[in-house]
């Protein structure tokens, strides 16, 4: 589904020169469930953002689903995006303004749904995160878990191929935490590939496979199942 | 999506509600302003727009070529008919004699009811209703023709005979003109300049004004008698300008005469605006009021996309969201545009009501009558749903792209910062300009109140406090010097005079004189004022040479100013004594008595003019009466029970002297009045965006703040650093609004020829009040921030 060869991502400021991704390869296959692991700054997260169509890199080649990606304009990367991508963060990044229901409804806005569709998709997903009954309560009204689950939810409503998480669980409790990285258990069983980055041990397991990045390089590959 | 942008927005302004408040406000304050403005100026461009072809309508103005060139709106009351019946190239021609403060008695049967109409009278011409469109509701305009025949306007006809037909009713003008009402006129439009609600035949001017009507009164020319024409289709108006030489050939005998009138065609559309022809409002100022709507939309402009831009960081997160989900670049500057657009209806629709409200204290102002009304008046319409789009893209377009530009990662991380919402340096050019606006409208206020100041505090060369004008309706002798005695015996009245008009006056009468035994009349009018022997003493006017004339009831004896004597080319005051003078053609010869200081005699626009003071009671159309103003309570009323008991047949009025110099300045006056308000609001709102920017700042620099303090920075340190940065902009902007401000009003102050200087005081005043507003502005919020426990600040980073 993801190749990524020889990819480069350097920051330039006036002095300083960052090398954030040094030549990086890997492949990750349709329904894998692979987690990214490193130190701080090892460009975990630049890598994350890549895959996200969020960034593009500097040279190297990123194919997703067959195709040549890297170079694409904003324009294109956001119609890939909005189409294959769901994105669950750290800190949720939830609309302070919009409700439960409309923050999960956002996705399906942007891909231009239906109204009477899109109210039956976003309250089938709400559902199934089990925060049907929040449905018109606003994020800084919930607890974190549940925010989490909110944003899974919207990372899932417009039924992406692939699931990028950047350190999910990073801000909830262990219980919490078990919770959301089961969803994503559930999710990747049903077919959805994901690509999570953790500081977490405990995390990483849930996952089939563990990249282990350093300087902008994998360091090593740990198969888990 | 629309709904989904609009939903967000208003939560959004829900819960920034200082935010919306002064973007709001500011927003509010400026497009009411505007709307004012919008039909102020709309209301003066369609003055006497309403009539049939008033592209080919044109005013016969006569300009006089004496040693320098004075303009009036009049011609001599033969030349319209010569016209007329000489040339062809008129469709209609009329003639039309105004006169204002008209007396109407109505006699009742039981008793008589006067009415003293401001707007005055005309003795118009018929063929008046065929060039203006002043329709009749009743009777037909031929009536015109025929002698003791009046037309009134619906609401006079309602005011005179209230609840009866009009038609065939009696009214009595000015105690001597019987008149049958035989036509009544649809109420006059607000916006035309023909304020006359009473039309007589024009044959009938005889009986109020004879001199006009002589056939043969080619020389004199009276403001008020004027002609308009409406030209045949495909002459021009600079065509029949090439026939006016030869009539002037036949009808001026006189070489003289031939150099001095000069006749010309004045555009109906340029009468309101010509202030040479008496225009009542100059287009300059009409430009000048529409810049400054435009300066107040920048200004609320400013404020929105300073804060908006200040607050997209606050934003930015929200953004990183929507990007992340697949939102598009215009996508999120359309959000971020109908969120603005949310904000303008808001302010729009509150904006429409104020300017409701406030409309009737402009009319007041203004003494005009203007209306506003949405649904019937579509201009007002139109200006609105502009106006609305245009403050939503200048408001809300560079805020949006900036949004819209966010890159997602940064803007998820919150790690965008000043540079990537345009830097400091673009607010703070906006605040500069907001700023200079302010500067503008302050130094034009000072200025236009420093010359209002100047001109009624200077000495003007004789005393107008304390001094009451009272009318004299009719020159009968017996009756003015009883009304002068008994006034002079009352306790409290300390002078007393009869004369034509004060030493200062709009009322003049220009004329030539012949000096000594010089062979030809001089190349100048002179200003003649005519009064009785109390006329130095009671106005205070200085005599620096000679004597005052005798007590006499005709002009044998004459006093003349220092202007008068110069212009004669005399070596001194002492050598006028003595010689003899003519004034006007073929009136007897006077002698020179005396000569005065010269006082202002016209308003601070006109040079004192050369003057000749002399008795004549037939001309005296007031009593001029000095008096101790700490008895005026007593004496205002025993004036008016004398006074009607004098003139029974009349209504009493009477004014003060300074509030008749005051009307010299009508014009300037509610100029200042205007500029004052919308230089308060201007300045009103560049300080809800300077609050809201420091507000902004101080929140930025909280951190810094907190470092600096621990680090040792004392309240005054911290206060330095939110002053030097405004203090900057401040200065900055006086840079741009001193020189544009002085070069306005070195110009304006050109209208006047007496005026105060364009100094320093000026612009230091000027600078030096914004610095205290902005001061006072920031000083609440800087101080707080100033006073915060380092500690805390430091720790909520």
């Amino acid at each position: 589904m993801i190749k990524i060869s020889d990819l480069q991502k350097v920051y330039r400021t006036e002095e300083v020169e960052t090398v954030a991704l040094n030549h990086l390869s890997f492949e990750v296959k349709e329904g894998e469930f692979v987690s990214v692991m490193g130190p701080s700054g090892c460009g975990k997260s630049t890598l994350l953002n890549i895959l996200g169509l969020l960034d593009d890199p500097d040279g190297g080649s990123f194919i997703f689903n067959g195709t040549e990606v890297a170079h694409f304009n904003e324009r294109k990367r956001a119609d890939l995006r909005k189409r294959n991508i769901g994105f669950v963060f750290q800190s949720f990044n939830l609309i302070d303004e919009l409700t439960v229901f409309e923050n999960v409804e956002l996705p399906l806005i942007y891909l231009g749904v239906k109204g009477p569709e899109r109210k039956q998709r976003v309250e089938t997903v709400l559902d199934k995160m089990q925060i049907m009954h929040r449905r018109n309560h606003y994020p800084q009204q919930l607890s974190g878990g549940q925010q989490q689950r909110v944003a899974v939810a919207r990372a899932v409503v417009n039924n992406p191929k692939l699931i990028l998480a950047d350190e999910p669980t990073g801000n909830l409790d262990s219980s919490n935490g078990n919770e959301v990285m089961q969803l994503l258990t559930d999710l990747n069983e049903q077919g959805t590939t994901i690509i999570m980055v953790t500081h977490s041990e405990h995390d990483s397991r849930y996952s089939h496979r563990i990249i282990r990045m350093l300087d902008g390089q994998t360091v090593t590959e740990n198969i888990l199942v | 999506m629309i709904k989904n942008y609009f939903k967000i927005a208003w939560r959004h302004l829900q819960r920034n509600k200082s935010y919306t408040f002064i973007n709001v406000a500011g927003l509010t304050l400026g497009i009411t302003c505007s709307i004012l403005i919008f039909i102020i100026v709309r209301f003066q461009l369609s003055f006497d727009d309403f009539h049939k072809d008033t592209g080919s309508i044109y005013r016969v103005v006569t300009d006089l070529h004496h040693d320098n060139i004075s303009y009036t709106s009049g011609t001599p009351a033969p030349l319209g008919k010569a016209l007329r019946d000489e040339y062809t190239f008129s469709e209609k021609l009329a003639r039309v004699r105004t006169f204002g403060n008209t007396l109407v008695s109505i006699n009742s049967g039981k008793e008589v009811h006067k009415f003293v109409e401001k707007e005055g009278l005309a003795f118009a011409e018929p063929e008046f209703f065929d060039l203006f469109n002043f329709p009749l509701v009743k009777g037909d305009k031929s009536a015109l023709t025929a002698p003791n025949n009046a037309f009134i306007t619906e609401k006079l006809a309602h005011k005179y005979f209230p609840g009866k037909d009009a038609i065939g009713q009696t009214i009595r003008i000015e105690n001597s003109l019987n008149c049958t009402i035989a036509g009544v006129l649809k109420d006059l439009p607000a916006a035309t300049d023909r304020v006359e609600q009473i039309y007589l035949p024009f044959i009938q001017m005889k009986d109020l004004d004879p001199s006009h009507a002589d056939p043969g009164n080619w020389t004199s020319i009276n403001n008020n008698m004027q002609t308009f024409v409406r030209l045949k289709k495909g002459i021009s108006p600079a065509s029949v300008e090439k026939l006016f030489p030869a009539l002037m050939n036949k009808y001026y005998v006189d070489n003289r005469a031939r150099t001095i009138y000069h006749f010309r065609l004045q555009p109906l559309g340029d009468i309101h605006f010509n202030p040479n022809y008496s225009g009542l409002v100059e287009k300059e100022y009409i430009w000048a009021l529409a810049l400054v709507g435009l300066f107040l939309i920048i200004t609320a402009c400013v404020n929105f996309v300073n804060l908006a831009t200040a607050q997209a960081l606050t934003r930015s997160k929200e953004i990183g969201v929507r990007k992340v989900l697949g939102g598009r670049r215009f996508q999120l500057f359309w959000q971020f545009i109908a969120e603005t657009a949310l904000i303008t209806l808001l302010a729009t629709v509150i904006a429409f009501f104020l300017a409701k409200e406030a409309l009737p204290y402009v009319n007041q102002l203004l003494e005009m009558r203007m209306t506003i009304s949405f649904s019937a008046d579509t201009w007002l319409a139109a200006f609105l749903l502009i106006l609305a789009v245009l403050v939503t893209f200048l408001a809300g377009s560079y805020p949006g792209l900036v949004l819209a530009g966010f890159q997602p990662v940064l803007a998820l991380k919150g790690k965008l910062n000043q540079q990537h919402i345009g830097g400091f340096s673009l607010r703070r050019a906006l605040v500069i300009v907001q700023f200079s606006i302010s500067q503008l409208l302050i130094i034009s206020t000072i200025v236009i109140a420093g010359q209002i100041h100047y001109s009624r505090k200077t000495d003007l060369g004789f005393i107008k406090d304390g001094v009451v004008l009272l009318p004299l309706p009719i020159q009968d002798k017996q009756k003015m010097d009883h009304l002068r005695t008994t006034l002079a015996s009352m306790t409290g009245v300390e002078k007393t005079s009869l004369c034509f008009s004060p030493p200062a006056s709009g009322d003049n009468d220009l004329d030539a004189i012949t000096f000594d035994n010089r062979a030809k009349p001089e190349p100048f009018n002179i200003n003649e004022k005519r009064g009785d022997d109390q006329y130095l003493s009671t106005f205070g006017l200085t005599l620096i040479a000679g004597r005052n004339f005798f007590p006499s009831d005709s002009a044998h004896e004459y006093l003349i100013n220092e202007t008068l004597v110069r212009k004669l080319n005399l070596s001194s005051p002492q050598e006028a004594i003595g010689k003899s003078i003519s004034v006007e053609e073929g009136k007897p010869k006077g002698t020179i008595v005396g000569v005065v200081k010269d006082f202002y005699n016209y308003s601070f626009k006109g040079e004192i003019a050369p003057i000749c003071i002399n008795s004549n009671y037939r001309t005296y159309s007031l009593c001029a009466v000095k008096l101790n103003m700490a008895r005026a309570g007593q004496l205002l009323p025993a004036f008016e029970k004398l006074w009607n008991n004098t003139y029974p047949e009349y209504n009493y009025t009477y004014q003060f002297m300074d509030d008749s110099i005051a009307e010299f300045y009508e014009v300037e006056t509610v100029l200042l009045a205007l500029i004052e308000v919308f230089a308060g609001i201007a300045i009103f709102i560049g300080c809800l965006g300077l609050y809201g920017m420091v507000s902004f700042m101080a929140v930025q620099k909280t951190k810094e703040i907190g470092v600096r303090k621990v680090l040792g920075a004392g309240v005054q340190d911290i206060l330095w650093i939110f002053g030097k940065e405004f203090l900057r902009l401040l200065i900055l902007a006086f840079l741009v609004a001193a020189p544009v401000g002085g070069w306005f009003m070195h110009n304006w102050l050109q209208d006047f020829v007496y005026r105060i200087p364009l100094n320093a005081q000026v612009f230091l005043l000027a600078l030096l009040s914004t610095i205290v507003i902005a001061t006072l502005t920031i000083g609440y919020r800087t101080l707080r921030s100033a006073l915060a426990n380092p500690v805390k600040s430091l720790r909520t980073e």
